[in-house]
Order: structure tokens, then sequence, then C-alpha cells
């Protein structure tokens, strides 16, 4: 256990993902394997460490999942196209200021062609309803400059519906709140400007109540804590201005003592396998803490913040001072 | 561990040559169930293709009958791995397309029976998940699918019946208050179920709850929740006085002196005139709660410093000797 961030294993654990190609665990993956690629290339930036992996076999594996059929990204090269995978396409390429490598208009009908007449969106052609995936559709829009084709009405109209008593949302209209779904609901509502929808001491007091006597957060009432969660909840925070109604001395700790302190990476709680997901969900978590020598993440897009500032779509979000 | 590389070029040769044939579904069937605890259920486009292959090449040979029945191996076969992987999404989606695809019968009480054995089935179901596992968040909203496209709806008061059954079980239980919450609502709305009586058993149920349970979270947010914004007087003042009965009882409950300093400002805010002694009186005694609740909670202390300072800044604008 480590009372620093390993900076440098957790970067060489991220370089060695993609080399293993024989083993069991790169094929089982292979479902979220763009998602993997975002998380590790992000945790990278907020690491200071975006050269760590070649830009352009990157980039070049991101336009190998191109469904043409469909006009959207796959997870995996030969895999359909889903909303998930388009979203961390559109990101891998941004922060490789690549954009103009891919067909936006195709991509943005893609998107378009998935919300319902609720105003949620459908993960693919098959219909799976989530807030999740209207957040892809709000997040990748707005990295593609297309946000004004968005029906803006019918999408807080269907946020508006999710969000229950405890000023939580749901994955659907009717659904418990759950941290990951208040962060995607909370950033929609932020790109769209809509933070109004928001009841902010409830939600603030909901979010606040998510820490436990072992400094880590859960994500719902009653719930174990998960490293994940602290960036689910911390980003909400940060988009509400409510970071400090935590105790960010002991969240730190929770996270730092989940690295896998021989190998690199961060697991779910301290003990368990590592994996790319809370190697990244820590370390954002972490920068958003304020910790030293770590890049600002913007916790609207989870992505580089000079990057989203420099694209002009920084909204008023406040993270912690970071600490020298 | 078993991965089979052959079934999956297979599998991917034949969906880019679009083999909609019955060896193509049996292939899917392969990689999906025959291994359900080592082959993965996440690899998304298989179940995409085995659905394109039904609808495509298998029902459009096959009478409403066969359909029928095709849907419901699917359903039994989903069922088997559900009980492996319970939080899967896609397993959950597909169960829900069978259920979207249920055709019609030449003969009409065919159709009506289909679906009624069918829905039954799949909430008989849906119990034993949440049996398992009585927070899984998949279970009930798929539970909340199940009852809102009933062929024949089922009473509500059947659900609300299901939830005091969970709740009775497990106070900790949170997803079932919530969802009494959601019942609750509806029976209000249609007036099913009187407001005002009902209310009084729910503050008896929930009251239960907290003088057993008073350190878990779940029963304070119904009780919030049936509080609401606190627009009646009499029934803020009433519990006001039950949790301070509570809190003789148990002077270090953070939860009741969280709840008692929320009811004293919507008394405050709602129904007392500003600068009286009553409410001079009853922002002091918050101040009191909230300083304690700094010492008790310092994980959160500056939640309870900023609603403080609100109520310090008026107090001083009336009167600055009154602050403490």
């Amino acid at each position: 256990m480590s009372d620093t961030l390993l900076t440098d294993l957790h970067v060489k654990y991220i370089q060695n993902l993609g080399k293993n190609k024989d083993d069991l665990t790169y094929h089982m993956t292979a479902h979220l394997r763009m998602n993997a690629v975002y998380w590790g290339l992000t945790a990278l930036c907020v690491m200071k460490h975006k050269d760590a992996l070649d830009a352009e076999e990157t980039i070049e594996y991101v336009m190998s999942c191109w469904d043409d059929e469909a006009g959207g990204f796959g997870a995996h090269p030969g895999h359909d196209a889903h909303i998930l995978s388009t979203l961390s396409a559109v990101q891998v390429l941004a922060i490789h200021e690549a954009l103009a490598r891919i067909d936006v208009t195709r991509v943005v009908n893609f998107i378009l062609g998935l919300q319902h007449p609720s105003g949620v969106f459908a993960g693919d052609q098959f219909g799976e309803t989530d807030t999740r995936f209207l957040y892809c559709a709000v997040s990748a829009l707005s990295l593609l400059g297309a946000i004004d084709r968005l029906d803006r009405e019918r999408t807080v109209t269907y946020l508006a519906s999710c969000r229950n008593f405890d000023g939580g949302f749901g994955r659907v209209a009717g659904a418990e709140s759950h941290a990951a779904q208040v962060w995607v609901c909370t950033a929609a509502l932020a790109i769209l400007d809509r933070l109004d929808v928001i009841d902010v001491p409830t939600l603030g007091w909901w979010l606040a109540e998510r820490q436990l006597p072992n400094g880590g957060l859960n994500g719902r009432p009653e719930k174990l804590e998960d490293v994940c969660y602290s960036y689910w909840v911390l980003s909400s925070m940060a988009i509400l201005n409510k970071l400090t109604w935590i105790d960010s001395a002991a969240l730190t700790r929770f996270i730092l003592s989940a690295q896998d302190s021989e190998d690199g990476g961060i697991s779910d709680r301290p003990g368990d396998m590592v994996d790319v997901f809370h190697t990244l969900f820590g370390v954002a978590g972490l920068s958003l803490l304020g910790y030293p020598g770590l890049d600002d993440l913007d916790p609207v897009y989870c992505m580089p913040a000079s990057l989203i500032e420099r694209m002009g779509l920084k909204k008023g979000w406040k993270a912690l001072p970071r600490r020298l | 561990m078993v991965f089979d590389e052959l079934l999956i070029l297979t599998l991917n040769e034949n969906k880019k040559n679009k083999d909609w044939s019955k060896d193509a579904l049996s292939l899917t069937t392969q990689l999906l169930s025959t291994h359900p605890d080592i082959i993965n259920p996440e690899f998304y486009t298989i179940w995409n293709y085995r659905r394109n292959i039904l609808i495509n090449g298998i029902f459009p040979i096959s009478s409403s009958e066969e359909i029928n029945e095709l849907l419901n191996n699917d359903l039994a076969m989903t069922t088997k791995a559900l009980k492996v992987h319970p939080k899967v999404y896609w397993i959950w989606n597909h169960r829900r397309w069978c259920l979207e695809h249920i055709p019609e019968s030449s003969n009409s009480s065919n159709t009506q029976e289909w679906r009624l054995s069918t829905w039954e089935k799949e909430l008989f179901i849906v119990e034993r998940m949440l049996d398992a596992d009585s927070r899984n968040f998949l279970a009930w909203d798929y539970r909340r699918y199940i009852l809102s496209s009933m062929p024949v709806r089922r009473s509500e008061r059947a659900e609300l019946a299901y939830t005091t059954k969970k709740i009775e079980a497990n106070f900790s239980n949170f997803s079932a208050w919530h969802q009494r919450t959601k019942v609750l609502s509806s029976l209000w709305a249609s007036g099913e179920v009187d407001r005002v009586s009902s209310l009084q058993k729910e503050f008896e149920l929930v009251q239960n709850a907290m003088f057993t349970l008073p350190e878990d979270q779940s029963a304070w947010l119904y009780h919030r929740w049936l509080i609401g914004s606190g627009d009646d007087k009499s029934i803020l003042e009433r519990e006001i006085k039950v949790i301070q009965t509570l809190l003789d009882e148990q002077p270090d409950s953070k939860w009741c002196m969280d709840s008692m300093v929320t009811y004293k400002l919507m008394l405050l805010n709602n129904h007392l005139p500003r600068g009286t002694r009553e409410s001079i009186d009853i922002t002091n005694q918050c101040l009191t709660l909230l300083a304690q609740l700094e010492e008790l909670d310092p994980m959160r202390c500056q939640r309870y410093r900023d609603i403080g300072g609100c109520k310090v800044d008026e107090l001083s604008s009336l009167k600055p000797s009154l602050t403490r």
C-alpha cells in the first residue's frame, strides 16, 4: 500500500494493456476495447504522459472500428456500432486532434437517429434506453460542434423526468438514483446550460452522504464503496460547486490505498484486481481533489480540461485547488 | 478457461455475409449459452446478430406459434445466463426485446394467453432475482418495465404490498423504499388511495424503521420524501417531536440531528414570520445542532458550516446580539 500516486507504474500498466493479445482477458474484454482505449488515454493525459501510447497507432485503431453500415463506431473491429463506443472514439480523436479523420455528418446523423420521442436515447438500433446513452449523445454532439442539431427541449424534459425526490437521477424515468446516472444527467444538463433543473442543496446533500467512514464513496445508500464513484460523485459535486462537502483527505487516502504497488493500476477497492476503468476514475478523482502533479480534468466531459477550454466548451465547474 | 476463437471467427464471417440461417442461429446459441460461466455474455454484437437472424431469417419462415416458442426458448436461455451474470445489461435487454416481439396469433385468445403466461413468468423470475439481490437495480428497472407493459395491468396496490414485504424483510433496502415513493405517488395521483389517510400509515412504517436502525439512511430518506417541501405545518411539528424523542434516546444520532435541522429550517422558511421570538429561537436551535453535527460528522463539516453560515447572516441582519 502506498501513500503517494505511483504514476510511473500506472503509466507502464496502461502501456502494457494492449500488448498481450494472446491473453484470454484481451479477448474477453473486446466488447469494451474502444472504451478502454479512451480510459487509458485519458488517465495518461491526467498523469501528464499523453505520449506514452503512440498517437498514430491509436488513431488507426479507432478508425478500424468504424461500422460503415451504421455510421458509428463499434467497440472493436467487426463489432456493431454503439453509442458507448462512438462517444469514446470521438473523445480519443478529439484528444489527438484528429476529428477531421471522420465523416462528422454521418456520425451526427447516427447519434440523432437514436433519440426516442420521449427524448431519451437508445444505445443502438435495438433500442435499449438509458440516461448514459443520452449523455453520450449530448457529449459527442457537443464535441463534434453539432449540439445545435439536438432537440434540447425534448432532451431536457426527459432528464427532468428521471429526477427523484432525493435530488438524484436514475437510469430511466422511475429508476432509483445512482451516482453514475447522477453524473451523466448532471453533466448533460451542464452541457445544455440547464443546471436549473437540479435541486442543488438536495443533490449536494445526497452526494455528500455517499462518503463512508473509510473515506471511499458508494454509489447508492447503504452500498459498498468503490473507487469509480470517486469520479461519478466528485465530478457531479465539481459541476455543482460542492466539492468541499466531503472529506477530500480521507478520499485521497482511500483511492491511493487501492493502487497495485507492484504492477501498477488501481482497483475498485484495496486488494482487488486492477483494471483500466478504475485506474482512470481513481486518477480522475485525485485530479479533481487537487492532488499534486496531475493535470486538470474537465468534470463535464471527463477529458483534459485544457483541451475542452481550447475547444471553447468549458462550463462553470470548480475543482479543488491544485496542491504543490 | 475456454475461449473458442474459431467459433468467433466463423460467426464474424457469417455475420458479414448476412447468413441468417438456422445453423448461424445455433452458432450464436453456442457462443452465448453453452458455457454461460465462461463465454462472454457481454459480446453485444453477437446478441445483435442473433436478433437479426431471428428477424430476417427465421421469423419470416415460421408460424406465429413457432415464433412464440423461439422467443420463449430465448427467455429460458437468458434465465440461465442471468443466474450467473445478474448485472449484465445485454441479457436483460435481450429479454425485453423478446417480449416486444411476441407475435399475434391468428387466434386472438391464443395471443392473450401467450402474453399473460409470459408476463406472469417474467414477474416470477424478476422476483427470484430480487430475492437473490434485493438491490439489483437492473432487476428493479426490469420489474417496472414488466409491470408497466403487462397485458392485464396488475393493481398498483399489489406492488405497494410487494414493497412492504421487501421493506419489512430488510429496512435497509432503499431500492424498495424508492419503489414505494413511485407506487404511492401514482396511487395518490389516480385517487385510488387517499393521500391524507395513507400518509399517517406511512409515517408509522418509516418511524418503525428509524427507531430500529437509526444509523441507516434508507428510512431517513423515505421520511424526507414523506415530508416533501414541508407545506403542512402540523405534520412538520409533529415529526420534529417524534425525532426529538429518538434523539433523546440516541443523543449521537447524526441522522436525527440532520433531519431535525432540515425540518426546522422548513418550519422557519415556510410557516414562521421572520424576526419573531419563536423564529429566532428555532434558528438558534438549528445553529446549535449544526455545531454539534460539525463535531459528530467532521467529513461533511463544510456542508453544516455553509448551512449555518446563511442562518448566521440572516440573524445578524435582524439583531446582532442574538447570534451565538
